[in-house]
């Protein structure tokens, strides 16, 4: 597209963080006390593992899920800056011991008005923090609430591959077009996020459409992005412990030892999913990222769709602000969408352009590459399909 | 920017697509509805054995019900919560402090006129009698308008307040600090009054009853709109607690009006008394005009009111005698039957007085109750009523003052449409199916824990001879008379012969129905325990089904990721009401204060609410006010006529606030229970170590 983009482009981290509801207020304190200035909030919850004794000295244990309300927090930072934000981040919330939560850099690239805050990045770097895993890449998939719901939660957590983060949205796209019968249609979507070593992302990713019968209509959807750096919660598992150590505080240990996750390669061969025959995954993609006031991601969406994206998933998020005297409302609406990098520079100036006719200077865009994503296909190449059927 | 093209989705398609929809909504209704339908039949068979009466009629009732519910709550969920929410959103961008106040109390106001439970309430007030609760009947009958206009300013008030509590981003547990001590003071001082105590019990329901099917979720939507938009994190408790301030206030209102009003209300007498020409000036200022005294006198009054309200003996029965001319019993009666009144209120006096020539219909032929769709019609009528005009209120104030449109116009239309026939369907169903099973339950059921026959209506068997009596003995020789009658199966049974009933002359004999106790005089223990269990599956399983508890639920869910669900929250709140209505019985059983049952679960809920997040504190005070809704309301209020006609008891109110009481006991507990869980979790995952 020719148009000039109304906004200016700036390579820039993003930082996500994602604690427990009763720990947010000091991460918010920290996010503050550090010059953040504008920061967007989810509610959340992950689930995790409950093992217990059977009752009336039964043999064996039960294994349940159990809940726990998180809330996640995302702000862009200057990429130099984003070290020493995780360092604040780790040391507020407590996030090197197992269970506290998680956080992790994207570096990224974004489009908007508002200048990403100063942090100070003082000369002599915390030593005590513990040093962030490297190689790490997160996996995002997007189902139907009415199909599959926690389903894929429970597969991740079935495979061991991380504690995963639940939050919700609502699909836009195909849904939109169908008149008066999308009604017919569930919106509700839950997005679930998982970090996991990048080694295994795809081999888990695999794993994941299996276990959690993606690969049908209505399925969901999933894709992969690169995280920078980060701390990702372990604890998969609560209970009795029979050892010293749990196995989560040992594989903790052992990264920090071996300084990454390579160690625990557990699919053989390189580029174990690409290669799947039975599979068609989508390659070279790119996550958008839009950030908008509440009430206008329908324009924008619709924009987007028609620059070539297939939908979109509109999650309602809040933007905290540090003195939030100055009027504006503070619901925010943010939409995720996933489209082939040939077309990523289109969709990108067709939001931006979208937004700027209804609100100029709130929107904010993000891109980040997807190196791959799976959903089963019907429909265009990538962006979400919409669960059309109502598939479950 | 060219729209992307609009997908055609072939007929067949869209059929199947539709009907998968619409199969799964009433699924969940039919799930919802089933607990109390079982209850309510099984215990009519079970326990009252009798079969439920008019079969087909009830079934397509609660086939209505069922649809109505799943085509209300559906309407709610894609266009009036979405309405409410857009606006909740943009009122404090656009807006100031202001206009959100004025929204409010508009609001507020305007929902509590569009309520349609507030008629149930009047309805309620039926019974009230004028000598005994002088302050009360003028309130419902005198000055309904003072009355309704008191409500609807509490409400409008309380949504103001939720709305600038959320703009502001204050607590509600301040609030409730300052808002239930001062109800309960007022409530404490109206106790000691005997005129004033009469109006607590309607002053607590009235704010039970403001908060109905159409307001919970509009006000909910509103609330956490305006708490999204406004940035503070954690003291919004993320738009809960404007349904709790709508609760409390009304009752604020009803209790302030009754103040003014009380230096003219005469305190309570005794009935003839009270009639008597000497209190006749004192009378007419309760009642208004000496046509409605007499009227009073004859549908509420006994024979001594009667005696005492005419001026002499001949008035008296000539006014009695005049019953038998329609005109004149329209007049005296109102819209009580004849038969209605003489099996009743009627003295023997009166009825000899009366000396009917044709048989007093006694079990008069159940009325087969008005035409489908004549209720139909009317109920669409109300719904249109509830819904129709604050959905207008919230397109006036977005389209006009906010200048923005509802996200999607189509969806806001068709789910208000949706809403409206959901609604009428609903209430109609519960008119036809719901309310006449609980009341075919509930009225006899005073059976279980009498102890002594009650009359049930006459019969006058005529031609009836000597030779229709037979005789048998008893082992000791004794010698007993007796005749066949069919009895309801149509089978010949003995009913023993009574001389004194038997005119030789005319050669007829006046035989009384009677229906013995259930299980005997000295079982009334446990039929009062069969009562309340019967009322606790009454207050459960309709809420279970109650859509503004299930519009509730479903936010809670959403808000909380689903850490909260909605089941467990709705399971809660039933049990809570379950509760509530089982202590409601026992105070009109028992005839206990009504202040010393609302007292101690209020002063408990206090430091509970202190122990308490705040959203959970907004949650559970909000699912108070979402129990009483367009189900609960007739059943329970059926169960509470029933037992009241057996128990000298002044008043039934007091029922429903009992039921909003303990859900957010029950509520605030499961907060706790919920948050004691994730601290166990969280220890765990700090010492990796189970302590259980």
């Amino acid at each position: 597209m020719s148009d000039p983009l109304p906004a200016t482009a700036r390579e820039v981290s993003r930082v996500t963080c994602a604690v427990h509801h009763r720990v947010t207020a000091s991460v918010v304190d920290c996010l503050l006390a550090l010059g953040a200035h504008t920061f967007l909030e989810q509610t959340g919850r992950c689930v995790r593992q409950r093992i217990r004794p059977r009752p009336w000295g039964w043999p064996g244990n039960s294994l349940r899920f159990d809940d726990a309300p998180m809330d996640i927090l995302r702000v862009t930072v200057p990429r130099e800056a984003a070290p020493r934000v995780m360092d604040a981040l780790a040391q507020a919330a407590d996030l090197s011991s197992p269970g506290q939560g998680s956080a992790y850099v994207q570096d990224l690239t974004e489009y908007g008005h508002l200048e990403p805050p100063t942090i100070a990045v003082p000369d002599d770097a915390p030593a005590d923090a513990r040093p962030l895993l490297r190689d790490l890449t997160l996996i995002t998939a997007i189902q139907s609430m009415a199909g599959g719901g926690d389903e894929i939660a429970r597969s991740a957590l079935r495979l061991g591959a991380g504690v995963p983060l639940i939050s919700l949205g609502a699909g836009t796209g195909i849904r939109d077009r169908m008149g008066l019968l999308r009604v017919t249609v569930p919106a509700e979507k839950e997005i679930v996020q998982l970090a996991v070593p990048s080694h295994d992302a795809r081999g888990i990713l695999r794993l994941l459409v299996e276990d959690g019968r993606m690969d049908r209509p209505g399925g969901g959807f999933v894709y992969l992005t690169p995280v920078r750096s980060g701390i990702i919660d372990a604890r998969m598992r609560l209970g009795p412990q029979e050892h010293a150590a749990s196995i989560e505080q040992i594989i903790a240990a052992v990264d920090d030892l071996k300084a990454g996750t390579a160690w625990r390669r557990r699919f053989a061969g390189p580029d174990d999913a690409a290669t799947d025959i039975t599979l068609r995954f989508l390659r070279r993609q790119r996550e958008i990222t839009f950030i908008c006031e509440e009430g206008r991601s329908d324009a924008v969406v619709q924009a987007a769709m028609a620059a070539g994206a297939g939908g979109a998933t509109v999650s309602a998020v809040r933007r905290l602000r540090a003195g939030d005297a100055e009027g504006g409302i503070a619901a925010r609406e943010r939409g995720v969408l996933v489209v082939p990098a040939a077309v990523a520079d289109a969709v990108t100036a067709a939001i931006l352009n979208a937004a700027a006719e209804t609100d100029g200077s709130t929107c904010r865009v993000q891109t980040l590459e997807a190196p791959l994503a799976f959903a089963h296909q019907r429909a265009r190449g990538g962006g979400e399909r919409a669960s059309v059927g109502n598939g479950r | 920017m060219p729209a992307p093209a609009r997908i055609r989705i072939p007929l067949p398609a869209a059929t199947t697509m539709v009907g998968r929809y619409a199969w799964s909504k009433v699924g969940t209704q039919v799930r919802s509805v089933a607990f109390i339908l079982i209850y309510l039949v099984g215990f009519k068979v079970l326990i009252l054995r009798a079969p439920p009466a008019q079969a087909a009629r009830l079934a397509l009732g609660i086939a209505m019900v069922v649809i109505g519910l799943a085509f209300f709550l559906e309407g709610l969920l894609i266009g009036l919560m979405p309405l409410g929410k857009r606006v909740g959103v943009q009122l404090p961008g656009r807006g100031g402090l202001g206009l959100i106040t004025g929204f409010g109390l508009l609001l507020g106001f305007g929902t509590t006129l569009a309520e349609p439970a507030m008629a149930a309430l009047r309805a309620t007030g039926r019974n009230v009698s004028a000598w005994e609760t002088p302050l009360l009947f003028m309130l419902l009958d005198r000055y309904p308008q003072a009355l309704v206009v008191a409500i609807g300013l509490g409400v409008g008030v309380a949504v103001a307040l939720g709305m600038i509590r959320f703009a502001r981003g204050l607590s509600l547990k301040p609030f409730i600090y300052v808002t239930i001590p001062l109800l309960l003071a007022v409530s404490a001082w109206c106790a000691r009054d005997p005129n004033l105590a009469a109006v607590l019990g309607l002053a607590w329901d009235a704010g039970a009853v403001t908060t109905g099917a159409v307001t919970v979720p509009l006000v909910l939507a509103l609330g956490i709109g305006v708490s999204r938009a406004s940035g503070s994190r954690e003291e919004a408790g993320g738009g809960f607690g404007i349904i709790m301030l709508a609760s409390a206030y009304p009752v604020l209102g009803v209790l302030v009006l009754a103040l003014l009003r009380a230096p003219t209300a005469p305190p309570p007498t005794d009935p003839a008394t009270f009639f008597s020409p000497t209190h006749r000036e004192t009378a007419l200022r309760v009642l208004g005009s000496e046509a409605r005294l007499v009227q009073h006198a004859f549908r509420q009054g006994g024979p001594d009111a009667r005696r005492a309200v005419f001026a002499d003996e001949a008035t008296y029965r000539n006014a009695v005698t005049s019953l038998t001319t329609p005109s004149e019993r329209l007049r005296l009666l109102g819209d009580v039957s004849l038969s209605e009144w003489l099996t009743q209120s009627a003295s023997p006096q009166e009825r000899a007085w009366l000396a009917l020539p044709e048989n007093p219909a006694t079990s008069a032929p159940r009325d087969p109750g008005a035409p489908v769709l004549r209720i139909l019609s009317e109920e669409a009528g109300l719904a249109v009523r509830a819904v129709i005009p604050l959905t207008l209120l919230l397109l006036a104030v977005l389209l006009g003052l906010l200048r923005s449109r509802p996200r999607h116009t189509d969806e806001v239309v068709l789910g208000v449409g949706m809403a409206v026939l959901g609604m009428a369907l609903l209430t109609s169903g519960i008119r036809m199916g719901l309310a006449p099973l609980g009341d075919e339950v509930g009225r006899p059921l005073p059976r279980v824990f009498r102890s002594t026959p009650r009359e049930e209506g006459r019969v006058v068997l005529q031609p009836f001879g000597p030779d229709q009596i037979l005789t048998s003995f008893g082992p000791g020789g004794e010698r007993q008379d007796f005749f066949y009658l069919h009895d309801r199966r149509g089978r010949p049974t003995p009913v023993p012969f009574r001389p004194e009933r038997y005119d030789a002359e005319a050669g007829r004999y006046e035989h009384i129905i009677e229906r013995p106790p259930m299980f005997g005089p000295d079982m009334s223990l446990l039929g009062i325990g069969l009562v309340l269990l019967f009322a606790f599956g009454l207050g459960y399983g309709s809420t279970l089904a109650e859509p503004a508890l299930s519009a509730l639920g479903l936010t809670v869910e959403e808000i909380t990721v689903g850490t909260v669900r909605k089941t467990a929250v709705v399971r809660a709140v039933s049990v809570g009401v379950g509760i509530g209505l089982v202590l409601g019985v026992l105070r009109i059983l028992y005839d206990l204060p009504m202040i010393w049952m609302l007292m101690p679960p209020y002063l408990l809920l206090l430091p509970l609410t202190h122990w308490s997040e705040e959203d959970f504190a907004g949650i559970a005070w909000d699912s108070g006010g979402v129990t009483t809704g367009s189900i609960t309301v007739p059943l329970v209020l059926s169960m509470g006529l029933g037992i009241r006609s057996e128990v000298a008891v002044a008043d039934g109110f007091g029922l429903l606030a009992m039921a909003s009481v303990y859900p957010i006991l029950t509520v605030l507990l499961f907060g706790l229970f919920i948050r004691g869980r994730q601290r166990r979790a969280m220890r765990l995952l700090r010492e990796g170590d189970d302590d259980e």
